[in-house]
Parts: structure tokens; sequence; C-alpha cells
């Protein structure tokens, strides 16, 4: 049997963060992937594209720094991609950062009222992140004079003091909007259309939700944490991964693909190691779980946890609504339109908050939409470390729970669906595919072990965020067992690939140990 | 729902209403789990001295009863009740207690090993949701049998005797053993007085043949049908404790701390911590050396029985209160159960009071009365243990 202090489960980014930075605390570490490639949803495809994930909003440069990045950055090279709303009447709509402009150069017609809007989710997505950032607030034991507590209440305290610095009407309008839904904040601003489609896609990727839900201005916010600005690193998703696996490994951490874990092993309470699918024994003192508080309370078992715990546990809401269809092309297709040099951009196909809305009511009743909203990014045109005529796409709606189930056919008709779809705004694309890969959330929670294979682990609800993420009484990686964590997308603050939960979740390892 | 069957305005008739009607000379019914349950049938006294002198006869059918049956049941309730369910042996019984997430009482009952993988539970509180969530990620089924099960309860020290004239006595059966004596009829030897008895289980449609047949058997041997208040003097001699009177079930509570730990209670023994981890563990390790009160046994100075009483230390100090009391008429002794504040329920007994109104032909008044712990059960007669037992 070998022993070492801690096993992470999944080598996803969160999970190769957590390996890592417990490595370089000088504990010896064991992660195990069950797949083949590392990298959970953020794995490349053998040809190095994006399988799954293919965009990063939040990277944490927090994380970068405790990872011991030279400078504190991350050693990427990312490209910071300009969005484009396509519009199917071909009036298509750039955005870079604040300001919006239409395709052809010509200032949009609500460009003062998009940078208005942008400003105000920019500057609250900032205030926000002082709660995102570390462990959510709470369970405050050692009151507020031991180190912990204090700083606590001193992140706290910075968000009411940047409450108030707001000044009254600002404070009024935040906290107005925060609990309501983007349909309401975004068309406040704007007139429907694709500017205002482009923000309301924003605020439900990978959501079962629409722009009319509640709570959604909050996810829009939660994206706008570092600008809203989306990047692709050179080298692609692996590049990412393959640096902070890198961390681990130089650590002497011993990182494992194609090992399934069977059971996470039990003794007084006490997490004591784990056993993989081959029956090989690894002896721990703590197992830190990435793919999901159900998943680490049936690989432990039931008996270790307390009812009302997996009562919790069954109430957490995560039915994935996002697939991933990847297309080999024969050629870089053109957008009528679009000029060439924007081909390369976040490509949005959300024509209105009406359409996002449209496209999300069938999946309330398990049918995938007719006219889904679609984000494209074609990473080979700006990165030559990626395959050239690969176009990567994630399909909304597209529910886990899809009525008769995801057969061959349903995901044949996804991605007819799709590919129509996309004919309205590059009427030539159909023809150049020559190959299609559909990932359906069912597929990604078999390949990643995901429950409800949810783009977020956990819907990014407000009753799921903060102490409350995945669900009240384990919102702070502790659960069950002395010992066993979670430290993936689930536990706070969330997925989008920051990395922050694996740092959370390696933190609160360290001090449990300590 | 229909006005006719909504229990708080109707009560529906139990599997032997009609034998308890013919019995009933005070007309004394009360609602239990939504069934007519006689208090008082003919007197209290009458029938408190046949339970202890002869035998008396109590439908315990109301009871809600859940059957756990799977490959995994045994796992399923360890993880659910405080004690080792591991030590409860096919065909026995054992009293058990099961707590929430925060080592607060949720009910106490009887569990019932029918078979392997087999098991029934017997307790005052519907149960059902929360056997269901129990249940959640073990291969169990559970099935409500409240209204498939009845239960006669046969107490007394001619118990033995009725059973044997009735053709159903089993002279090896100790104490919470369990007996499948005939096809549709099990008896286990249990019961809620502290005395010789036993429990008679039997599909809700033959309770009647069964109570005919016992009541013709113990024609002879002072059986009687006997109401709630005879049941609750004897319940109060033995000990026992009633949900929603010693202590308040936590999930029927809405203010915060109303519940009470095991420990509380007085029930260190039904927690076994050794046993793995069970509902409430975590909780209750951290709470196990701080109870905030504890439930005291007392014997009440003077014959005024100290229903409702606070509890003072040293006539001043108010730390706690009364939460069953009875005047013993077996063991010559007013007596009580108390809910004490520590530390004073842990102190050198001596200085605890009970505050007790009187009424004497309109005047009120008030006195104290000293209050005097006891360890063990105020009736614990050895008859109640023999096996064989007694015939008399």
């Amino acid at each position: 049997m070998t022993r070492v202090t801690h096993v992470v489960i999944g080598g996803g980014l969160n999970g190769l963060v957590a390996a890592a930075l417990l490595a370089r605390a000088g504990k010896s570490v064991c992660l195990l992937e069950q797949s083949p490639t590392l990298g959970g949803m953020a794995a490349p495809g053998p040809d190095g594209s994006a399988r799954m994930a293919h965009l990063l909003y939040n990277l944490s440069p927090r994380v970068a720094r405790d990872l011991g990045f030279a400078g504190g950055r991350w050693p990427l090279s990312m490209t910071e991609l300009p969005s484009v709303s396509l519009s199917p009447e071909g009036a298509h709509v750039v955005v870079r950062g604040a300001r919006a402009t239409l395709a052809d150069g010509t200032p949009h017609a609500q460009a003062a009222a998009f940078a208005t809007l942008h400003g105000r989710l920019t500057r609250w997505g900032a205030l926000l992140r002082h709660l995102a950032e570390a462990a959510p607030p709470g369970g405050l034991d050692g009151g507020a004079l031991s180190m912990q507590g204090l700083r606590q209440m001193i992140r706290l305290g910075r968000v009411g003091l940047g409450l108030r610095g707001m000044g009254k009407p600002e404070m009024r309008a935040f906290l107005q909007a925060l609990l309501s839904n983007a349909h309401d904040l975004i068309l406040d601003e704007l007139v429907d259309g694709p500017l205002a489609g482009l923000l309301a896609a924003d605020a439900v990727r990978g959501a079962a939700a629409g722009p009319r839900s509640p709570g959604t201005v909050f996810s829009l916010i939660y994206r706008m944490g570092h600008g809203g600005a989306a990047s692709v690193p050179k080298g692609g998703m692996g590049a990412l991964i393959d640096a902070v696996a890198g961390v681990a490994r130089a650590a002497g951490a011993r990182v494992e693909t194609g090992a399934k874990v069977a059971r996470i092993l039990v003794e007084g309470d006490r997490v004591t190691g784990v056993e993989t699918e081959t029956g090989e024994t690894i002896g721990a003192k703590a197992v830190l779980v990435s793919p999901g508080a159900q998943v680490a309370c049936a690989l432990a078992g039931h008996r270790h946890f307390d009812i009302e715990a997996t009562n919790r546990l069954r109430g957490i809401r995560a039915r994935g609504t996002a697939a991933k269809i990847n297309l080999t092309l024969d050629g870089t297709p053109e957008i009528p339109g679009l000029p060439a040099d924007l081909l390369g951009a976040r490509l949005v196909l959300a024509p209105s908050t009406e359409a996002v809305e449209l496209a999300f009511n069938p999946s309330k009743y398990r049918r995938m939409s007719d006219a889904p909203v679609i984000e494209a990014v074609m990473p080979g045109l700006t990165d030559d470390g990626q395959p050239k005529a690969h176009l990567s796409a994630i399909v909304q709606y597209a529910p886990h729970d899809l009525e008769g189930g995801w057969s061959d056919a349903a995901r044949d008709r996804l991605l007819k669906i799709t590919l129509d779809r996309l004919a309205q705004v590059a009427p030539g694309l159909p023809a150049r595919v020559t190959a299609a890969e559909v990932i359906t959330p069912d597929r990604i929670a078999g390949e990643t072990g995901v429950p409800g294979g949810h783009w977020h682990h956990a819907e990014m609800a407000l009753d799921q965020l903060l102490a409350l993420r995945p669900a009240n009484g384990i919102g702070r990686y502790a659960l069950g067992p002395k010992g066993l964590f979670l430290c993936g997308a689930s536990a706070h603050p969330g997925g989008d690939l920051m990395g922050l939960a694996g740092l959370n979740a390696a933190r609160a390892a360290l001090e449990a140990a300590s | 729902m229909s006005i006719t069957h909504d229990p708080r305005l109707a009560l529906i008739p139990g599997p032997v209403h009609d034998r308890l009607t013919a019995q009933s000379r005070k007309l004394g019914w009360y609602g239990w789990a939504g069934y007519a349950a006689p208090s008082v049938l003919d007197s209290v006294e009458f029938e408190y001295f046949a339970m202890r002198n002869q035998a008396a006869l109590f439908d315990v059918s109301p009871m809600h009863k859940y059957r756990i049956r799977g490959p995994q049941a045994d796992a399923m309730l360890n993880r659910m009740m405080c004690r080792d369910i591991g030590k409860i042996r096919e065909g026995r019984v054992g009293y058990t207690i099961w707590c929430d997430e925060e080592g607060f009482l949720i009910d106490d009952g009887t569990l019932f090993h029918l078979g392997a993988d087999d098991w029934r539970l017997c307790c005052q509180e519907p149960m059902l949701a929360w056997l269901q969530d129990a249940a959640w990620g073990f291969d169990v089924a559970i099935e409500d049998e409240s209204h498939a099960v009845a239960g006669l309860s046969l107490q007394g020290p001619t118990s033995f005797a009725v059973l044997e004239a009735a053709g159903l006595g089993q002279p090896d059966q100790k104490p919470f053993d369990l007996r499948r004596v005939e096809d549709d009829l099990m008896i286990s030897r249990t019961g809620f007085t502290g005395d010789l008895g036993y429990e008679l289980w039997t599909p809700w449609a033959q309770a009647g043949a069964l109570w005919d047949r016992l009541w013709a058997a113990g024609a002879h041997l002072g059986l009687r049908a006997i109401g709630y208040e005879a049941m609750n003097i004897a319940r109060i001699e033995a000990g026992f404790v009633t949900a929603g009177v010693d202590f308040q079930p936590i999930h029927g509570t809405e203010r915060l701390h109303r519940g009470l730990t095991p420990f509380e209670m007085s029930m260190d023994w039904l927690v076994d911590f050794d046993k793995g981890h069970f509902n409430g563990r975590r909780a209750l390790l951290a709470k196990r050396r701080s109870p905030r009160s504890r439930l005291l046994k007392v014997d009440v100075e003077g014959f005024k029985p100290a229903r409702d009483a606070l509890v003072y230390h040293n006539r001043r100090r108010e730390v706690g209160h009364v939460t069953s009391a009875v005047w013993s008429p077996t063991a010559k002794r007013n007596i009580a159960l108390a809910h004490v504040a520590t530390p004073y329920a842990d102190r050198v007994p001596g200085n605890l009071w009970a505050e007790i109104y009187t009424a004497e032909e309109g005047r009120w008044d008030r006195r104290m009365a000293r209050l005097t712990p006891l360890k063990t059960a105020f009736f614990r007669p050895d008859r109640a243990r023999a096996t064989p037992p007694a015939r008399h």
C-alpha cells in the first residue's frame, strides 16, 4: 500500500491547483484522474484543440501567485478576444471591453448606454470579487480575534466600505439589481437586439436558467469579475493544464491518469485513503474530491454522512444544459458582413435577449432548443499552436435529462439544429464540415464524473453560492468524515476556470492538518 | 381533504373500537394519531390495579409502525439509530432512540428484528418521511404498516397465564424476545409498564378476533380493558418517557435549542460512539460532556403530585421543571420526572425543590416540596424478568 498525506480525485484545473499547492506546502500528494488526459472539462482533444471549455474569463492571478509562477503571472501568452454578436440580418456587433461598434467600424447606436452598463457591471464585479476569492464567510469559530476571523472581518468590511463608497444612488441600484434578472437589467439600458443578446447569453452560459430567471444579474456580474474579457491561451487549454500539472509534479506530487477511484476509505469517522478500480490502496490523511459532493458521498458511502447532509446533497441542482460541438472544417468559413480579421473573435449567436429566453424555454420541458444560443471560437485563427480549421461551439440549451435520452439520433438532431443555426450567419459553413463531435451533457458527465454534466458542476444560482455552495453546511470545503474536502467547481466560488475552488480547498485542508 | 377524514375534526375507530365501546362506561375518548382511544373506560383506579395485580389489555394499534427491509437494512438503521443495532439479534426487540444532525432527539421507539434484513420500527411520532430520507443511498424498502398491523398490549402479573389459557403461552420467552406463534400472530415480551407483559401483533382485520380470544381466556384471571390514564401511571412508575411530554421531538419544534440530546435525557446508555458513524454522532461527541440539563427521576416530598411544577435549587434559583408526576399507588411514593439544569442536576442531591400549588376549597396555596433524585426506576419487580414467568 502506498502512503501519502493527501489524495486529490480529479485532474481538472481545480484538482491540479489543489494538488500543486499541497505539494508546494510540503505535503506528499497523489492526484488520480480517471480519464487518460488531464484537464477535466479543460482537457484538450488529441489534436490540441479545445474539447470542452475553450475560453478563459476569470483565471485568478492569486492562484498564479500561490503556484509560484515568476512575477505572480501565469506563464501563458494569452490573446484577448473581442466579442462579436452575430446578427442573422448582417449587422454584427463588435464589443471590445466597454466599446461597442458595428462590424464595419461605425459606432453602435447604443454605444454610450452599453459603456455605462458595462462600467457598472465591472465595478460591481470588482466589489463582489472580495467575497468571491477567499473561502466563503461564516464559520467564525475562532471569533474575530483569531487571525482567520480578523481577515474575514476585514474582507467583509471592505465589501461594506466599497458599497458605501459607490455613493447612494449606485448603491441603491446595485442592491436593487443584485437579485433580479438579467433581462430587466439589460433592457433598462438597451434596446433588444444582438448587443443585448450578447449580455443575456453571457449571463446564462452553462446555466439551467434564462435571462428572465431571477439571480441572472448576479451570474452576469460574476462573469465580469475581471472585466469580462475572454482570452485564449497560446497552445490552447492544454498549455494551462500543463503549466499547473508541471508545478504539481515539480513539487513532488504523483499525478496519475487513467486511475479511477472505486472507494474512499473511512475508519473511525476519518478518511484513511482511497481504493482504485484496479484494487490499489493509497493511504492518506485527507482526500479532496473535484467532481462534487454527491460523488464524494457515493465514493465514501452514505452511512458516513448525516441524513440531513445527504438530503441537502440530493437537493443540489446540477442539470447540465450546455452541449459542446466541435467541428472540423476543410477551410475557414466566411461570415457575410464580418471582416476576416474578426473570424478569430468570440462569436456569439444570440440575436436578442428574447431569443435567449426562447431558446431556454424548451429545456424546462426536457427538450433541446430549436434555435440554440451558440458561443463559437476558432482558436486556430489566432494561435498557430492549435489546429487551423477547428470550430469549437458551446450550444445551449441541450438539457442533460433530455426527454427520451441522448441517443445517437438525438445527437444528430442537435448537430443539425446547430449547423442550421450557424448557417443563418455563415451559409457556407455546413458544407465545409468534414467531421463533427457532439459532446452532450450526459457525455460530459460520463467523461468527467461531473453530476449532470453541468458546465459549472452545480448551478450558479443564488441559493447555491458563497457559504451555500454547493449546499448549506458544506460551504467551507469540508464535508462528512474528517479529512474529506470538496475542491472542484461545485465548491465556492464555482466554475469558469478560475482555479480558486482548488486554492481555497487546499488551504482548508492545510488548516485542518495543522 | 374531506372534513370527515380530517383527524383534527373527527376521530376514526381503531381495530377493536367496538370491543372498547362495550367496555366503556366513562365514554372517555381522546385522539391518538387520529384514532379514538380510551383515556378511561371504567375508573383509573380499577384499571391501574388490574394492571398491577392481575392483567390489563390496552390497544396500542395507533402506534406508528414501519417495515424496513432489504440487503442494506442493517446498515441503514445503524446509521439512523444512536445504539448499535447489530446487538439486537434476530427474534429480539430493542429500545432505541434517534437524533437529528445536531444530536437532538427525534423520537424513541422499539425496533423488532423480524428476520435477516427485516425490521419493524414502532414509535409514537409519524416517521415515514424521515425513514425515507434515511434510506436514500441504501438498498432498502420502507413500508408504512401503521394501518396494517394492529397491536394489543397485555400487561400484568397474570398476563402469562392469560396467554397460556388462550393457547399462546411461551414459557421460555425471555424479556424482549419476539416469537411468531401463529401465521398471523407475533408476540413480543415487551410493554410500557415495567412489569411482566406482552405485546401481540396481528393484521388489522384480525385484531377483533384476537381481542375476543384473550378476553375469553382472561375471564377468570382478572383481565380488564384499560385506558391511557392507567397506563400513564404505570409508565411513570417504570421511569419511561413519552414524546411530547418528557421531551419535545425536535422535528416538532420551531424555536431554536428546544431539542434535547440523549445525555440531557439521561439516555447515555443508548448512544454507542464505537459502532461507526450514526446520525448526529459528530454533534453528540461535542455535546456529550456539556449537557444543559438532565432528566431526573425524583421522589417528591408529600403526596400532592408535582404536576407542571417548577424546580428550584436551594428554594430560590429556578433550575428546571417537572415533566411527568404522579402519586405511585404501588411504590407508595410521590414520584416525578424532572428536567434540571446542570450543574444542579449533577451536584449532591438534597437541595432541589418543586414548587407545588394546592387548592383547598377555593383557597390557593403554594409550598416547596423537597426532591430526592433516584438512580433506578420507582417500580422494577423481579417478576418482570423471571423466565419462565409466574402465572399469578
